[in-house]
């Protein structure tokens, strides 16, 4: 059993790391900012933990966790800077507007790691030293993390600080006349996307041991944002459920393609047609299921289903917190 | 390669009339002997990569042909790689678990960077067909490759040229700087190019997605050079060359290994004609197994094979080659899989074969030992549709 | 001097050629403030679409091995045709992953994501039908030289024909399509589409019809687009794709939605790009995207477009 989990082990941890990456597309959603930058900051953090572990910290042998954690810090606190420097400068773009702008942050990240010796070039880093024997272990770093920033998320929507992001998101100048600090929030929901995709990165570089420019880019962007729009727009349980559910996908369809009755062109189709599949499920999601599969309206049919039956709604004594539609 | 020697000359006869003999002979029957075959067949990597699934399949096709593994025949497991290293550690990982004794593969030697650990890992023995970059079979003991290095190839046409134009004074080289394996490929040739005792003129860089090189063509043409060598992919690469030709230049052309192949062809046309190529293989190698090989492809596609096709061909003939010797020092039956694996794993690098690249060898550390490279020019047809690469040594 | 007039025309050759693909992107844009991500996909239809009609053959890599079409038009025919192909994809393209979305009013950004999906999946099928090879076209321009000189001597100033023909068609199509926009029924009608959907549809303009009209236009543009640059160099089925991003850069730099804009921009991006020094050339990909950063923060209107008033 342990086996076979071993030997899925590359799989479930880039499904969680998905998961966090939906994530980091979601915190700045929640403000009302499309970003596209996640891949920007995963690959910084990425190389973050790649130029550190190779070229500063000197370790033969399996690499100690307490570094990964120095590297986990130091990444945080450079995404994080970056971000708010991004997030400054990208305050005044809105919707389509801010979604360019982070596309072009990202490539042009992406051509400065291409070109610089200490990021390798085009080559990248390679023999980046595993702190784990074995695939499934990376569990260890990349499950914590998913759970605390599904769990951060989840509450962040209760307090001022989420609320704010809500006013912002459904309409910034009522907000802003409301007396709330919409720059502190933009740049807040910002900054906390870029932190989580550039941890998601540290963790990533030493699972699959080489990282080079081609993390930052726009296929990336893009798969995240299927996480999110395909998962679920209105609840951090979509962009989670997404990327778990997105990652795995390719991989299932290549086991799929294994069944013997396929004809041979469409096991074909299956094996290498998987993007095929890809962007009509895209596209097909965007329009039946514009919020998403999970949507904070199945969630409560669900939790009703949960207590026993339905109840008609404003006999909660508790009032829910309203996700406004 | 006493194995297949002693298995009654079948070797030498079935393989030459694949078709003929299938059948007599030895019966080829039970247990599938797996090997995972993990190359690029998506993507714009998948150019090379389906070459070398051709490769794959005909080597499948023959070797069973001659009997398989002992009377048990050998079974290909393909996984697509993708273009990127996540791909091929998945597609590594899913062979892997399906139980294979060894993978051909991946397509490009910054996969082989990722995959390649994965598979040292779990004592799985690879043989990396096109992965030429620098540092590849030291990546761990089951790591080995039967594509030659890039600094033991690229240099050769370098001689090459200067055999045909003596006087070449001025060099230029321009390479896709976005490119893990051009980019140190291009270091070789630079580093040759001095060694020579000519004169770098100039260096010009591009991207692998650019389609217009004006900018880098009006330099080159402008420096001068004699000579100008280029480091790039298929498409980017063809279509330099192309526009330095329809903007004047006339001397000659050297193009790395990721124009070796006849993908370049129909990107710059007539243009082609010239271009000067190191190949670690030859279709006029004269052995049996390269005229059955020949023999297969001509068949299927009416053309020569191209490199990547006969090293993939070449990387599953030396796991079945060193499989039927393990089998005949101690049975397969015998060892539960992870002993094979290992087993393997020495058999493949203590052997000799006769491949379609001719006699080869490893070293301990997996790194291929070939003897004999060639440079070929490329020569295009009047109309400018078809070509081939001619030897020219 | 003479350095300088070769970058000039290099820059202007690359130039054109961003602005033929930005021509139907801004085109869509214009109507529905959406960005249509398939238009790369639709420019690489145009090129296999024209490549197909001139008779010649795919690779063997695709599960169309070899096929070919029994008829051999010439080049230009063959792109008239490959042009209307790709129109009629672009209303496909619309009525697949616009409309829908449309009629419900949804969010622009999900518009993009759409076609997004739409342009992955046709590409993917492209690869899957013909293979991942490259294709290009011949010699197609018969006895015309392949370069021209413009300045002699020992230092040649020199432009080749193709980018020649290049510049000439996205000249010629962007006063045809202002032309179009600015003096014809039709174009008043999209224009007044462009200005307020709701409000047009009251006055009675067939809105719909009109939205399907420019999504063809934009699809014929880029089926010429991708025939004419597949026939500078080589295509194969990823070719749409650097040029899609390169081409958001062009058309927020003159202007999202305004037509002579994506020349303008196509023209001054292709400028920056060709004069960026050669110990820089590495950043070179990195100019559109720089110039587009730059844009967005100081003039997001781009360099023709109108300010944009935002109505409280």
């Amino acid at each position: 059993m342990l086996d076979f989990l071993n030997s899925q082990g590359t799989i479930y941890v880039s499904m969680v790391l998905g998961g966090v990456l939906g994530l980091s597309l979601y915190l700045p959603l929640l403000a009302g900012q499309l970003s596209l930058a996640s891949p920007g900051f995963y690959a910084l953090g990425g190389f973050v933990a790649a130029v550190l572990s190779t070229k500063t910290f000197d370790v033969e042998g399996t690499y100690p966790i307490h570094l990964v954690l120095v590297e986990l810090v130091v990444a945080a606190a450079i995404c994080g800077v970056l971000a708010f420097v991004v997030g400054l400068a990208a305050l005044r773009l809105t919707g389509i507007y801010l979604a360019l702008a982070t596309i072009a942050f990202v490539e042009v990240l992406r051509v400065f790691t291409l070109n610089l010796e200490l990021t390798g070039g085009a080559v990248g880093i390679f023999a980046i030293p595993q702190p784990f024997g074995t695939q499934l272990s990376y569990l260890w770093l990349a499950g914590p993390l998913l759970i605390a920033a599904a769990l951060f998320t989840w509450r962040l929507e209760k307090v001022r600080v989420g609320r704010a992001f809500a006013a912002v998101r459904e309409d910034e100048l009522a907000a802003a006349s409301m007396g709330v600090d919409t720059t502190r929030a933009k740049i807040t929901a910002f900054v906390l996307g870029g932190v989580l995709a550039g941890l998601a990165g540290v963790i990533a570089a030493h699972q699959i041991n080489t990282w080079s420019h081609r993390q930052a880019s726009f296929d990336a962007s893009i798969a995240y944002l299927a996480f999110v729009l395909i998962g679920g727009t209105r609840t951090f349980l979509g962009p989670v459920a997404g990327g778990l559910f997105l990652t795995y996908l390719p991989e299932w369809l290549r086991e799929q393609a294994k069944h013997e009755f396929l004809p041979a062109w469409a096991a074909e189709f299956l094996r290498t047609g998987r993007f095929i599949i890809y962007g009509v499920l895209l596209a097909a999601s965007c329009v039946f299921f514009p919020r998403g599969l999970i949507t904070p309206e199945l969630l409560r049919r669900i939790k009703r289903i949960g207590r026993g039956g339905s109840r008609p709604p404003g006999q909660n004594i508790r009032p829910e917190p309203e996700v406004v539609a | 390669m006493s194995s297949s020697r002693a298995q009654g000359g079948q070797a030498g006869k079935t393989a030459g009339q694949p078709d003929a003999d299938a059948g007599a002979g030895q019966q080829v029957s039970g247990d599938a002997v797996l090997l995972g075959i993990a190359v690029a067949e998506t993507s714009n990597v998948a150019l090379l990569g389906q070459e070398e699934v051709i490769g794959a399949r005909i080597a499948e096709k023959l070797l069973n042909a001659s009997g398989g593994v002992n009377g048990r025949p050998v079974k290909l497991l393909f996984q697509d790689t993708g273009g990127d290293e996540i791909g091929a550690i998945n597609a590594f990982q899913a062979v892997i678990n399906a139980g294979v004794l060894g993978i051909v593969g991946p397509t490009l030697s910054q996969q082989a960077f990722a995959a390649d650990t994965r598979a040292e890992a779990a004592g799985v023995p690879v043989l990396g067909p096109s992965n030429t970059a620098k540092g590849i079979p030291q990546i761990g003991k089951f790591i080995g490759r039967v594509s030659a290095g890039v600094d033991v190839v690229a240099p050769l046409a370098v001689e090459q040229a200067l055999k045909l134009n003596p006087a070449i004074k001025r060099v230029a080289v321009a390479y896709a700087q976005n490119d893990a394996f051009s980019s140190s490929e291009t270091k070789i040739f630079q580093a040759t190019v001095k060694k020579k005792g000519l004169d770098l003129a100039l260096v010009q860089r591009f991207q692998t997605s650019d389609t217009d090189f004006t900018s880098q063509v009006t330099n080159i043409v402008g420096s001068r050079p004699q000579l100008v060598i280029v480091s790039g992919l298929a498409a980017d690469g063809g279509n330099l060359v192309r526009q330095l030709r329809e903007l004047g230049y006339k001397g000659l052309v050297i193009g790395g290994n990721g124009l070796n192949t006849t993908n370049v062809l129909p990107v710059c046309g007539r243009f082609c004609d010239g271009i000067l190529i190191a190949q670690a293989y030859s279709p006029a190698v004269d052995n049996p197994i390269n005229k059955a090989f020949v023999a297969a492809y001509s068949e299927q596609t009416g053309n020569q094979p191209p490199q990547f096709t006969a090293q993939t061909f070449t990387g599953v003939q030396v796991f079945v080659d060193a499989l039927r010797r393990l089998d005949k020092a101690k049975r397969l039956e015998t060892m539960d899989l992870k002993t094979l694996r290992s087993e393997l794993n020495s058999a493949v690098l203590t052997g000799t074969y006769e491949t379609p690249l001719g006699t080869i060898a490893f070293d301990p550390e997996g790194e291929i030992k070939q003897q004999k490279f060639y440079v070929a020019q490329i020569k295009m047809d009047a109309g400018g549709k078809g070509g081939r690469f001619v030897l020219t040594n | 001097m003479r350095l300088l007039f070769q970058k000039l025309l290099n820059g202007i050759a690359i130039g054109s050629v961003y602005a033929l693909f930005a021509l139907g992107y801004t085109i869509v844009f214009s109507i529905l403030r959406v960005i249509n991500f398939a238009h790369g996909a639709i420019f690489t239809v145009g090129a296999y679409l024209t490549y197909a009609l001139t008779g010649a053959a795919f690779g063997r890599n695709g599960q169309l091995r070899n096929a070919s079409l029994p008829l051999e038009l010439n080049f230009w025919i063959a792109l008239t045709l490959g042009a209307l192909g790709a129109g009629v994809l672009g209303v496909i393209v619309e009525r697949l992953a616009f409309k829908p979305l449309r009629q419900r009013g949804s969010d622009p950004l999900l518009t993009l994501v759409s076609s997004l999906g739409v342009a992955i999946a046709t590409v993917n099928i492209l690869q899957y039908l013909f293979g991942a090879e490259n294709y290009s076209f011949g010699e197609t321009l018969g006895s015309m030289p392949a370069s021209v000189t413009l300045v002699g001597g020992e230092l040649p100033v020199v432009i080749r024909t193709k980018q020649i023909v290049i510049f000439a068609v996205s000249m010629v199509l962007v006063v045809a399509l202002t032309l179009l926009v600015n003096r014809t029924r039709t174009g008043k009608g999209l224009r007044a589409v462009a200005e307020d959907l709701t409000t047009a549809r009251l006055l009675g303009i067939d809105t719909d019809r009109l939205i399907r009209l420019s999504f063809f236009i934009s699809g014929v543009l880029g089926g010429i687009a991708g025939a004419l640059i597949g026939l500078a160099g080589s295509f194969n089925y990823q070719f749409g794709v650097t040029i899609g991003l390169k081409g958001l850069a062009v058309i927020v730099l003159g202007g999202l939605g305004d037509i002579p804009g994506a020349v303008v921009g196509g023209l001054v991006i292709g400028v920056a790009e060709a004069f960026v020094p050669a110990e820089y050339n590495a950043y070179k990909d990195a100019v559109p995207f720089v110039v587009l950063l730059v844009v967005l923060l100081v003039r997001p209107q781009g360099l023709l477009g109108r300010a944009q008033v935002q109505k409280v």
